[in-house]
């Protein structure tokens, strides 16, 4: 983990980069990488690299960025890890290679070398990065396939720059602040801003699974290389039977946990009370991880409860022979680092605050590196959407085939019954959307519906946000070949959006903000090709009972049956408080009532707008 | 081995045209016959005043100002040739020229210029934009314009900045200096429209600070050249803030005397708010005199964000007038080279490569699945023209 920008002046007419600017864009990342920095320039100096460092593997000097080719031609900024480096080294070795460092970041080098952009399917891992070609005058830039490591561009015409988050690219003071439409409506419908919108016109993200090059002529629109879609499609195409799932779990989970220790530093774990926390916990045991330590977020407000996971999460390290490490939160904690969380937090999201607060107690305990089970439910069937989106497709699929009909019936509802319509406005939107898969997801992911928002913001903004934004057909295109059952599909919407706009991006800013790397060996594309032909054979709790097992010894029953309750905590209550407060008379409206994520949006969202007052789209 | 491409350009003026727009599409169809990209280039105008002859290798018909008989001559050109690319040289012609892409199934460009694409256009022009596989915009802020309303991927808009003639070059301007009879006096210049409809040249800002400037010490005399609707305002202005006698109404100089014009001048100001780019400032720079504007729209691109003019608020504009003419007249040859080197014809024609070799990349890349959410995609004769450009 580290945090990479530069800046090319693609333009004749540009002036050059100023070095200023390179810096401080880099600098404020320093939380990414506190461990050393670099910076770059090209020979005529129309191209800077920046680089923060986090030191991980080849923690010597030798590995330091932005790093260049012996022959001087390549040079690389890189975010993330590449889990079969070793293979890879030994594969480049045999080709004649020459390595001077033991760094993941010198195989970057090497590849693109020799294969140019069909690199990017030689890598397992988390990445963003960067390569500028001296000789080609150009910047090729790639994001893994599941966008765990973020990557942000800004293109004005003449300069294109790049960093690892928002916030660092306006620190540079070059990029235009102007609000995206698209972005401010995509935060409201979805509790995160959706890939590649950013809350600003002109910073846009890399999409997850693509590649882009950038040469005299302009950045060139991203490539797509990895489709998870497309996988889950293949794999349906041979699909395997039920029997073989907790083999096929077993194997590939082991596999992907034995490469996610890759690292010269230790390698902890969150873990809660769950099941995938657990099963990593003992899959790391079987993969010959010796000493480990567990850190479980715990609160006072559970103490004695059933709902304190740090006794069950206790006998799971007992049982695997690691060290736990139980960190207490209070009420009072959470507002103290309330104004610290929204400073770190890259783009308004409405979670993340746990992800905060067990980054800091690992970083407490030490740590650089840990292992978190997140991906489990999404790749294995663990949310409620399972089971909502094929029955509401089933229930209401013959609705959608007639025009019209559900927005009639909304507007008609609306009409009859305007109480219902503003405290159920999802139950009111069954009809409209739920028929189709895209449709169904939104309302079942959705913070507000797209008829909701002409009255929280501009109307203009939020007309103009939804036709660029196009949600609908954006749901509908990540299922593009189609997954082939019900259950992928679910994998792929799961994945492809709530799980990269909003956990995965939340866990890089709190992470990032402890300096301290998270690992995810659930989001893995090996993995997912893997387990592909047995997904459409997934039934509900079957995946998770599978990921159970999977360690050669067992997690208890207990974990099991108490079934997903992640890293849990009373925020609900101390976000109402805040939102109470920030609300202020309207905070009890029938529309806020009871609905803690809405209610903490607008606090969330409010304070992006303080930090840029060309945010300032929410009514009054 | 296959024909190069055929373009029909949609224009507003070109060969015989007047104005910036017209000598930006004459300069970029010109480079694009240089290149030796296309089989032919085929020119709608619908003005040309002036007599003026295309090169050899461009056909331009002749102007129709009628919208509905360009628009049936237009159509019927498209008809009988073949074409593979649409260049639409203004928004207001995008929609027309976006019909004959889809109906011929050729590639579209639509240029845009300054403040007719600033505003978001109909409905109908939006769409148009938005199914080009590219826009080129002559600045970063018409580019950013246009992206506020338009939903268009930002790859597909690429700045072409203005480009200046060869025939601007460093001089001592003595000769019209005499004519003039301004003697000693420093020369204020602004090169520009008087429109009563837009009023953004600035003109009037800088006879504002006339009074200020003088009163700094410098016995100035300001030359208006340009013509327009707006005049008597401005001598009006002139008269009421005393300084009538300082600023000289030249009207709209014949070409051959602006390069000359500009070499006379200590200064060329033009606090314009609405500039595309501002091709004025490039002459008066290649002509060796230093420049001044505000620091906003396309002025900033023109004066290189500084490193070539001067930019400055409305509000620092009288105190910057008076502190440029007492610093020494730069030297006049290395400013005209340095505003070459960043604007020259050289670097126009390399843009201008560039536009085509991203046009052909339209065919071959790999899209993004969303590409198709963005933008539909056209199928209709798409795959030929990467064939057709053996050139590139």
């Amino acid at each position: 983990m580290c945090g990479i920008n530069g800046i090319v002046a693609y333009l004749s007419s540009s002036k050059a980069p100023e070095e200023t600017e390179l810096l401080v864009t880099r600098d404020a990342m320093r939380a990414r990488g506190p461990d050393g920095f670099g910076a770059w320039w090209s020979m005529d100096r129309r191209c800077g690299l920046g680089h923060r460092r986090l030191s991980i593997i080849d923690l010597s000097d030798r590995a330091s960025q932005p790093m260049t080719t012996e022959d001087g031609r390549f040079i690389v900024v890189f975010n993330g890890e590449i889990y079969n480096y070793p293979q890879l080294r030994a594969e480049l070795e045999t080709d004649g290679a020459r390595f001077r460092t033991t760094s993941d970041t010198e195989a970057l080098l090497h590849l693109y070398a020799r294969h140019g952009a069909d690199m990017v399917h030689r890598l397992r891992g988390m990445f963003a990065f960067a390569i500028w070609d001296e000789v080609r005058q150009g910047l090729f830039l790639a994001r893994d396939p599941y966008g765990i490591k973020p990557l942000y561009t800004a293109n004005d015409g003449w300069t294109f720059r790049f960093a690892s988050q928002v916030k660092a690219l306006l620190a540079g003071g070059h990029v235009s602040r102007d609000p995206e439409p698209a972005g401010v409506v995509g935060f409201h419908l979805f509790g995160s801003v959706p890939e590649p919108f950013t809350l600003y016109r002109d910073v846009r993200a890399l999409p997850a699974g693509h590649t882009q090059w950038v040469d005299v002529a302009g950045p060139r629109e991203p490539k797509p290389f990895a489709n998870l879609a497309e996988v889950l499609a293949k794999g349906a195409a041979h699909p395997t039977s039920a029997a073989e799932l907790p083999e096929r779990v077993r194997a590939g989970m082991l596999n992907s946990v034995r490469a996610h220790l890759l690292a010269d530093v230790e390698v902890g774990v969150f873990l809660s009370a769950g099941v995938d926390s657990g099963a990593l916990l003992g899959l790391m045991r079987d993969a010959e991880q010796r000493e480990i330590r567990a850190i479980t977020l715990a609160f006072e407000e559970f103490r004695g409860t059933s709902e304190d996971e740090a006794p069950l999460a206790a006998r799971v390290c007992e049982q695997y022979g690691a060290q736990h490490i139980v960190r207490h939160l209070g009420e009072q904690e959470f507002f103290d680092d309330l104004p610290a969380i929204f400073e770190a937090m890259d783009q308004p999201s409405i979670d993340g605050v746990n992800a905060w607060f067990v980054s800091k107690a690992a970083k407490e305990a030490g740590l650089k590196v840990a292992i978190s089970g997140l991906g489990g439910d999404e790749l294995l069937g663990g949310y409620p959407s399972s089971l909502d989106l094929p029955r509401w497709r089933r229930w209401f699929g013959p609705f959608a085939g007639v025009p019209g009909l559900g927005r009639l019936a909304r507007k008609f509802i609306g009409a009859v019954a305007p109480g219902f319509s503003r405290t159920r406005p999802k139950a009111l939107g069954l009809l409209e959307h739920a028929g189709s898969w895209p449709g169904a997801y939104l309302l079942r992911r959705a913070l507000f519906l797209p008829q909701e928002l002409p009255g929280l913001m501009d109307a203009e903004i939020a007309r103009e946000g939804l036709r660029r934004l196009k949600p609908l057909r954006r749901l509908a295109a990540s299922l593009t070949p189609d997954p082939r059952s019900d259950s992928a599909r679910v994998c792929v919407l799961e994945s492809a959006h709530y799980m990269r706009n909003q956990l995965l991006r939340d866990t890089d800013w709190a992470g990032m903000a402890h300096s301290l790397e998270i690992r995810v060996p659930l989001v893995d594309f090996t993995l997912l090709a893997a387990l592909a032909p047995a997904i459409p054979a997934l039934t509900p709790g079957e995946g998770k009972a599978a990921l159970a097992k999977a360690p050669t010894s067992p997690l208890p029953n207990e974990t099991v049956i108490r079934g997903k309750t992640g890293f849990g905590v009373p925020t609900g209550a101390w976000m109402n408080k805040v939102a109470d407060e920030d609300l202020g008379p309207t905070a009890h409206t029938p529309e806020n009532k009871g609905l803690i994520s809405r209610r903490w949006s607008a606090t969330v969202f409010s304070s992006a707008t303080r930090a840029n007052d060309q945010l300032e789209v929410r009514a009054s | 081995m296959k024909p190069s491409p055929a373009m029909l350009a949609l224009v507003p003026d070109a060969f015989g045209g007047r104005g910036g727009i017209a000598q930006y599409t004459r300069d970029f169809l010109g480079a694009l016959a240089d290149a030796g990209a296309m089989s032919t280039i085929t020119v709608l105008p619908r003005h040309a005043p002036d007599l003026a002859a295309p090169p050899e290798t461009i056909e331009q018909t002749l102007a129709r100002p009628g919208r509905i008989v360009y628009s049936v001559v237009a159509l019927r050109t498209a008809l009988f040739r073949p074409i593979d690319v649409v260049f639409c040289g203004h928004l207001f012609m995008a929609p027309l020229a976006a019909l004959i892409a889809r109906l011929k199934g050729a590639k579209l460009i639509v240029q845009t210029h300054g403040v007719e694409a600033w505003p978001r256009p109909s409905w109908l022009q939006r769409a148009a934009l938005e199914s080009a596989d590219l826009v080129l915009c002559v600045s970063r802020h018409t580019r950013a314009a246009v992206l506020s309303w338009a939903a268009v991927a930002p790859e597909r808009l690429l700045v072409v900045p203005n480009t200046v003639r060869d025939t601007f070059t460093p001089g001592n301007g003595s000769t019209t200096r005499n004519a003039l009879a301004v003697g000693s006096k420093r020369v204020l210049l602004t090169v520009g429209r008087m429109d009563s409809g837009q009023r953004y040249k600035g003109q009037d800002r800088v006879i504002a600070a006339i009074p200020y400037i003088v009163g700094q010490g410098h016995d100035v005399e300001y030359l208006v050249a340009g013509e327009g609707d707006d005049r008597a305002r401005l001598e009006a202005l002139a008269r009421d803030v005393g300084v009538r006698e300082r600023v000289r109404f030249l009207g709209a100089p014949e070409f051959r005397v602006l390069n000359e014009l500009y070499r006379a001048a200590d200064l060329f100001v033009m606090p314009s708010t609405g500039e595309g780019f501002g091709i004025a400032f490039l002459e008066a720079m290649t002509s060796g005199t230093p420049a001044l504007g505000l620091d906003v729209a396309g002025t900033r691109d023109a004066l290189a964000d500084g490193e070539l003019g001067s930019l400055v608020s409305e509000a620092e504009l009288p105190v910057a007038i008076a502190r440029l003419l007492a610093k020494p007249k730069p030297d006049p040859v290395e400013l005209a080279a340095a505003t070459r080197a960043r604007f020259g014809r050289e670097m126009f024609a390399a843009c201008v490569r560039n536009v085509l070799n991203r046009l052909m990349e339209v065919d071959g890349g790999v899209r993004n699945p969303l590409s198709s959410v963005q933008r539909p995609a056209q199928t209709v004769g798409r795959k030929s023209l990467a064939e057709k450009s053996q050139v590139l």
